[in-house]
């Protein structure tokens, strides 16, 4: 099958697109950036095309599959590449310990490694006969609050603290994820298929998905890391043309698009093809883009998931006068010592980050209809609530957009550039 | 010693409190110095903290006068309240009888303050509303680099080819700074780029003042080698014709505005000749 392939570099996290030959997406693949940025590309650009695979079992059982069976073995497959991530970091901490423990704490300091690993595993093996619960699937995030939990009740502080656990973890996670390691489809999809004791009609699906031929006729690259992708130039495309261009594709009516990703803000308007108009960008201060707010869930405790519903509760938004995130972040302890509500001033913030994108939007021209919302921001419902109030405000109705995959715009613009260097 | 007075300088990184003991119209001793970091506390208990380590560590049983100054949360002994410009000038001068200039160095601000010998505040100037280049700057970097706050100054001044790092954010240096690792550039490099870009600034704000003498760095960055280094260095190469103006500190220079808020305190008890005590220990 001919296909195509966009990948877009950001500075959070990496994310892969496949289009096939009528240019409908084949498969979605995001993972956490890391200072190996070709590996990154490389993991993203894997975890799009298992995804694409999948989806080819899913059309072929279509008819078939009343039981759910796919899914189950989408979370195995899932559960296996972490298994087998996990038995790599276990490999590498043992390592560091018998290069960097004292000697008197070896044995227990292994001891308690293969412990954690030991009930990791049997975790997830238990996480995968109950019924799904969302999480993220990166392993950072996965293995890392397991072994922080774990690695808590294991801990002694006389011996092998938890300080010592952590400080293992820490380095070899690092390593792990820098490191090329085989989890694409064909190494983890027989066993997978082996937990679910090898059922025939899935076993022949996955055969015809495994033979089918996915050699990309093109690739594009974009995103923050660009300039680093293993790409000739020529495959290379600017983040604003393939925001706007996926935002576009999205949404076909839509004339102004706001991205605020993690360490930028763009305000971009297209016209009816999708071509950048003109735009405004913002990379150089964290005011207004979603540092912002992961910042400032850092200065109180807080996860970043948290924020939105907090700052939904206030009946009274407070005025933040800070511009600067730090600055902002001082103001906050102010304002709590001076008694004022935690979920005002979040509302506060959420206003203040919301300001300074709708200043870069009238940079750019304004917002005309129709105003697609994108990055990583656009799932935070109180800062959605911001730009709808503060859009009507100031340019009256306008129809806003909001694609639950709008996180992969960017990747799917440049695969949309790939399709047009392949044709 | 006949009166006690203690100087309470709320910053927006660390608390910082001296008790100086002052005999008649002479300047004072000081008795005690306490810093304590804030480190998203609640900045009241923050001073109650220090004042509590500040007194025991004094020996004191009564005070007389409490003065805060900066960001300065109410403390409930206080007996008066004075700027920090004024607070800055006047430890200035007390730690460094020579100094005409003041530059304050915080976690999120510099000021730069220019006085006469009798410490009167004759102009100043602060930055701009960013953390760009800020204590709190340095430090981000400090920490994305593995190096703790003292190593700082020494390892900036081992740079070979220092990397500027210019008008970037605070929070989003993280993402510069890996980056630069990415490059090879070394650590020593990238601090020293920190702390000319740093120094940059600090020349921007002292040229925009006129005082004859030294200036005197105060603040928390003040023990900073490698700032210090940068700075005298850009003063040689920005301020043309004539020497530059000597950079000085003192020990004590993260205490000046606190000591400068004790001794105008003092100041103000003798001459309102009201009496009085503003704290005495509960212990007999």
């Amino acid at each position: 099958m001919s296909c195509v392939v966009g990948i877009d570099l950001g500075s959070t996290t990496t994310k892969a697109v496949i289009l096939d030959g009528r240019r409908e997406v084949l498969g979605r693949g995001i993972t956490n950036s890391r200072s190996n940025y070709d590996l990154a590309a490389a993991v993203a650009k894997t975890e799009a095309f298992i995804n694409a695979r999948f989806g080819l079992i899913e059309r072929q059982l279509e008819a078939r599959d009343g039981t759910g069976a796919v899914g189950r073995l989408r979370r195995a497959f899932v559960m296996e590449q972490l298994l087998h991530q996990l038995r790599h970091l276990e490999q590498l901490m043992v390592a560091e310990v018998e290069r960097s423990a004292p000697a008197a704490l070896q044995a227990p300091f292994r001891a308690a490694l293969e412990e954690i690993c030991r009930r990791i595993t049997a975790e997830e093996e238990a996480r995968f006969r109950q019924p799904q619960v969302l999480r993220s699937d990166f392993f950072r995030d996965a293995a890392g609050s397991a072994f922080m939990r774990i690695a808590e009740q294991l801990a002694d502080p006389a011996g092998v603290s938890f300080d010592r656990l952590i400080g293992v973890y820490d380095k070899c996670i690092i390593r792990v994820e820098n490191q090329p390691l085989a989890l694409d489809f064909r190494d983890h999809i027989g066993s997978a298929l082996g937990r679910l004791d090898n059922p025939p009609a899935l076993a022949e699906a996955v055969e015809h998905a495994v033979a089918e031929d996915l050699t990309p006729a093109a690739t594009v690259g974009t995103g923050y890391g660009r300039a680093r992708l293993p790409f000739p130039k020529e495959q290379i495309r600017s983040e604003i043309l393939c925001h706007g261009l996926g935002a576009h594709a999205m949404f076909p009516a839509t004339r102004t698009v706001l991205d605020i990703g993690g360490q930028d803000t763009k305000a971009i308007q297209v016209d009816a093809e999708g071509i950048v108009t003109s735009f405004q960008m913002n990379d150089r201060c964290a005011a207004g883009c979603g540092r912002y707010l992961g910042y400032i869930a850092d200065e109180m405790n807080l996860g970043l998931h948290e924020l939105g519903p907090l700052a939904e509760q206030s009946k009274r938004t407070v005025k933040i006068n800070s511009t600067c995130t730090v600055f902002a972040g001082a103001e906050l302890r102010e304002r709590l010592s001076l008694g004022e509500k935690r979920e005002d001033i979040l509302a506060g913030l959420h206003r203040a980050i919301v300001i300074r994108a709708m200043s870069l939007l009238a940079r750019s021209g304004g917002v005309s209809d129709e105003f697609t919302f994108t990055g990583g921001v656009a799932k935070n419902q109180a800062a959605v609530k911001a730009i709808r109030d503060l859009v009507r405000e100031n340019y009256g109705a306008r129809t806003l957009n909001i694609s639950p995959d709008s996180i992969y715009t960017g990747a799917l613009g440049a695969a949309l550039f790939a399709g047009r260097m392949a044709a | 010693m006949t009166h006690v007075s203690t100087g309470i300088d709320v910053g927006s990184g660390a608390v910082k409190v001296a008790v100086v003991g002052t005999n008649g119209e002479a300047d004072g001793t000081i008795l005690s110095q306490v810093s304590l970091r804030i480190r998203r506390r609640e900045i009241a208990k923050v001073v109650d903290e220090a004042f509590d380590a500040a007194v025991a560590g004094a020996g004191v049983r009564e005070i007389h006068y409490i003065a805060t100054t900066g960001e300065g949360a109410e403390f409930p002994h206080a007996t008066g309240h004075f700027y920090g410009m004024t607070t800055h000038a006047r430890g200035a001068l007390y730690l460094a009888p020579a100094s005409r200039a003041v530059l304050d160095v915080g976690a999120l601000h510099t000021r730069a303050v220019a006085m006469d010998a009798r410490g009167r505040v004759m102009d100043y100037k602060m930055t701009s509303q960013c953390a760009s280049g800020s204590g709190q700057f340095l430090e981000n970097i400090a920490r994305y680099l593995g190096v703790s706050h003292d190593e700082i100054g020494a390892l900036s001044q081992q740079a070979a080819r220092p990397e500027k790092v210019s008008s970037i954010c605070a929070v989003l240096a993280e993402t510069d700074v890996i980056n630069m690792v990415s490059r090879g550039i070394t650590t020593a490099d990238i601090l020293r780029g920190v702390h000319e870009s740093m120094a940059d600034r600090m020349v921007r704000l002292l040229r925009s003042l006129e005082f004859d003498g030294a200036v005197f760095v105060s603040g928390g960055l003040a023990s900073d080698e490698g700032l210090l280094a940068a700075l005298r260095d850009a003063l040689a190469k920005k301020v043309g014709g004539g020497a530059p103006p000597a950079v000085v500190t003192h020990g004590s220079a993260i205490f000046a505005g606190a000591i400068g808020a004790a001794l105008w305190g003092a100041f103000r008890y003798r001459r309102l000749g009201r009496g009085g005590v503003a704290w005495r220990s509960e212990r007999n």
